[in-house]
């Protein structure tokens, strides 16, 4: 079966879904799943009143299946009981759409997981701030370990200290977060390269809300909860592995040069 | 449902009905095996050598036996590289590829691995780009292949091909280009390029499936990889496909004749496309080289949505497209490709590629610049990711 092969109602949710946005208040628990690194990031927001999910949004960022089965976790949901949520299943919500083809019933049938989870929050009077606009608050940076290849490739792509920003002229530059002149100089370099990352470890930038606005406004990547785990290449830097810190896998991105200032 | 606008002549081309009308005496009265040695069999024989002939001079092949018949460009990546590295092994063990090949030569470059046999990946640039000074800092002395193809086919960026095959000649390494995304579009010399193995497929001209092509440069020895009556010069055996051999030798005059229209016209509609939709979509870029890429592709991707709900929207708007969205793919990875120039796992899932053809307008183009502003707009108002 094609993974894009839908039902009609998965179309039909993914075409007209509902319940779209976001609550606030102090009756209000966010649930949030996925991770926009694998394609899915999923976010429901429950408004409860005497046990009762009176009121329930949601915001995707996925595929069609992503999309639909977040809309028809809401219809479901809205009006139950916490107990009663908590017994949708991951299954139930395919069911109701009519089926899922089976290569997406695992990775974009997060919704399920979302609602749980909003409940959880709910119940143990968490609040979780949206990914969207949130206020800086520092949070554990993780352990850090030796970052392999550094010294092999001193001057060869990575950088502790740069003299001339023309070096890295059209150059795919990562640079690792070290503070507010760390944005600075990411900010600086994209007057001479179009490809400039920011990686910091943290969930959020830290810096003074004027700095932080420059840096989205400008052109550079930002990426956050990464952390640098090894330099590669032959001669010189080709490629670097970063650990995700929040879904504890790694992978590898394609980079010309390292600056860690 | 009505007709669709289809922007996904990479994927699959419609065969040309001048090349359908050419190919169908060959299913009934012409029907012969070109082994046999009766009048029947003589008149297959002549067609494929005229065939034979024809897609030589398609790519300036100085002699038609260096032209060998393929079920498709997959299988001629199969031969050039496995054929050639079994048969070549005392010369050496280490074999150079991009990391932007097609899928098949990365897979293929597996299974020699797997085999014993080293393989080096030549990194690009942030376009997709080759630089030759890289592929000279992979070469080693028992290094016996380079395998680079001609542009790539999902961002589009041209190689520079003559200068690896002229990197290839002076160390005695032989060069291996898969010229698929680039045939009929782009003009193929493989004397001037100096190319010893050459990947080409029949349907990417406008020919029928199921067929591709080998060259293989006089002099270079190869191991065939299926094995059976000896046909094709013995690299390749099985009853030769008469019929598809007309088609594609028909399609490539076709596209001989009427390629440098072609590539003005898409070029211009490329570049008409690329401009109004970075004008009109905030946060949209354009993935490979803004300039040295194929004129009939244009890659865009789009902050904070995903690749799948773009082509599941794009659908319903009647267009047909692709992306490079893990969400779309068997194994459910984002293009290695994309990964390649340096794109975050988040940014290749929201690509869009585009790939006009020979039947393309003006109008199709300016209903997609049309529809994808306000899709776009409307998935991002349902993503946490955008603001």
């Amino acid at each position: 079966m094609k993974s894009t092969k839908y039902s009609k109602k998965v179309l039909e949710h993914f075409r007209n879904p509902r319940n779209v946005g976001t609550l606030e208040g102090d009756d209000v628990a966010i649930g949030r799943v996925g991770n926009p690194v694998c394609g899915d990031l999923m976010e429901i927001y429950i408004k409860v009143k005497d046990d009762v999910i009176e009121d329930i949004k949601f915001k995707t960022f996925g595929c069609g299946s992503a999309i639909a089965t977040s809309s028809m976790i809401t219809e479901l949901a809205k009006g139950k009981t916490l107990d009663e949520a908590l017994k949708i299943t991951r299954q139930d919500v395919a069911d109701e759409l009519e089926g899922l083809p089976p290569i997406k019933m695992h990775c974009s049938n997060l919704a399920a997981d979302a609602l749980h989870d909003a409940i959880k929050n709910y119940r143990e009077g968490r609040k979780l701030e949206p990914v969207v606009d949130v206020p800086a608050k520092p949070c554990a940076i993780p352990e850090s370990r030796e970052i392999i290849g550094l010294e092999k490739f001193l001057g060869k792509g990575v950088y502790f200290t740069y003299g001339n920003l023309e070096e890295f002229r059209d150059k795919r530059v990562l640079v690792i977060e070290n503070g507010e002149p760390s944005i600075e100089l990411a900010i600086k370099l994209t007057e001479v390269t179009g490809r400039v990352i920011f990686m910091t470890p943290l969930k959020r930038i830290l810096a003074s809300s004027e700095l932080k606005t420059k840096l989205k406004m400008s052109d550079v990547k930002v990426l956050v909860e990464g952390e640098l785990i090894e330099v590669l290449g032959d001669n010189t830097v080709e490629k670097v592995k970063v650990h995700d810190l929040n879904e504890d896998t790694e992978y590898e991105l394609f980079v010309d040069a390292v600056i860690i200032p | 449902m009505g007709k669709t606008i289809y922007l996904d002549y990479q994927a699959s081309k419609p065969v040309d009905s001048r090349v359908v009308e050419a190919m169908l005496p060959y299913f009934t009265e012409k029907f012969a095996n070109a082994s046999s040695l009766h009048t029947d069999g003589d008149i297959a024989t002549d067609a494929l050598e005229e065939s034979r002939q024809k897609i030589a001079e398609f790519i300036n092949s100085q002699n038609p036996r260096e032209i060998i018949f393929t079920s498709g460009a997959t299988e001629s990546n199969n031969l050039a590289i496995i054929g050639y590295a079994l048969r070549n092994r005392r010369k050496g063990n280490h074999i150079i590829i991009s990391e932007i090949e097609h899928i098949s030569i990365h897979n293929i470059a597996k299974y020699l691995q797997k085999n014993g046999f080293e393989v080096s990946k030549v990194p690009v640039d942030f376009y997709g780009t080759v630089h030759p000074d890289k592929v000279q800092e992979k070469i080693r002395d028992d290094t016996i292949l380079i395998s680079i193809q001609y542009a790539n086919n999902e961002i589009g960026t041209i190689q520079p091909v003559a200068e690896i095959g002229e990197i290839a000649r002076e160390r005695g390494i032989v060069y291996h280009c898969d010229a698929v995304a680039a045939e009929g579009i782009i003009p193929i010399d493989v004397v001037r390029d100096k190319i010893d193995l050459l990947t080409l497929s029949s349907n990417d001209i406008y020919g029928p499936r199921g067929l591709g092509v080998l060259y293989v440069r006089t002099g270079v020895m190869l191991t065939p990889i299926i094995i059976g009556g000896g046909q094709e010069r013995g690299l390749r055996s099985g009853t030769e496909d008469i019929a598809s051999i007309v088609g594609m030798a028909k399609a490539a005059e076709i596209v001989q004749e009427t390629m440098e229209i072609e590539r003005k016209r898409l070029t211009e509609l490329r570049d008409y496309l690329i401009k109004n939709i970075l004008e009109k979509i905030p946060k949209s870029y354009l993935n490979g080289h803004p300039k040295n890429r194929l004129p009939h592709n244009a890659h865009f991707r789009f902050d904070y949505i995903e690749g799948e709900s773009l082509l599941l929207s794009l659908k319903d708007e009647g267009i047909s497209i692709a992306t490079g969205s893990a969400c779309t793919s068997k194994t459910l990875e984002p293009s290695h490709t994309l990964i390649s120039i340096g794109l975050l796992h988040e940014e290749a899932h929201g690509s869009l590629v585009v790939t006009m053809g020979r039947y393309t307008t003006r109008e199709d183009i300016d209903k997609l610049i049309k529809v994808l502003p306000k899709i776009v707009e409307k998935l991002r108002k349902l993503s946490p990711l955008a603001d």
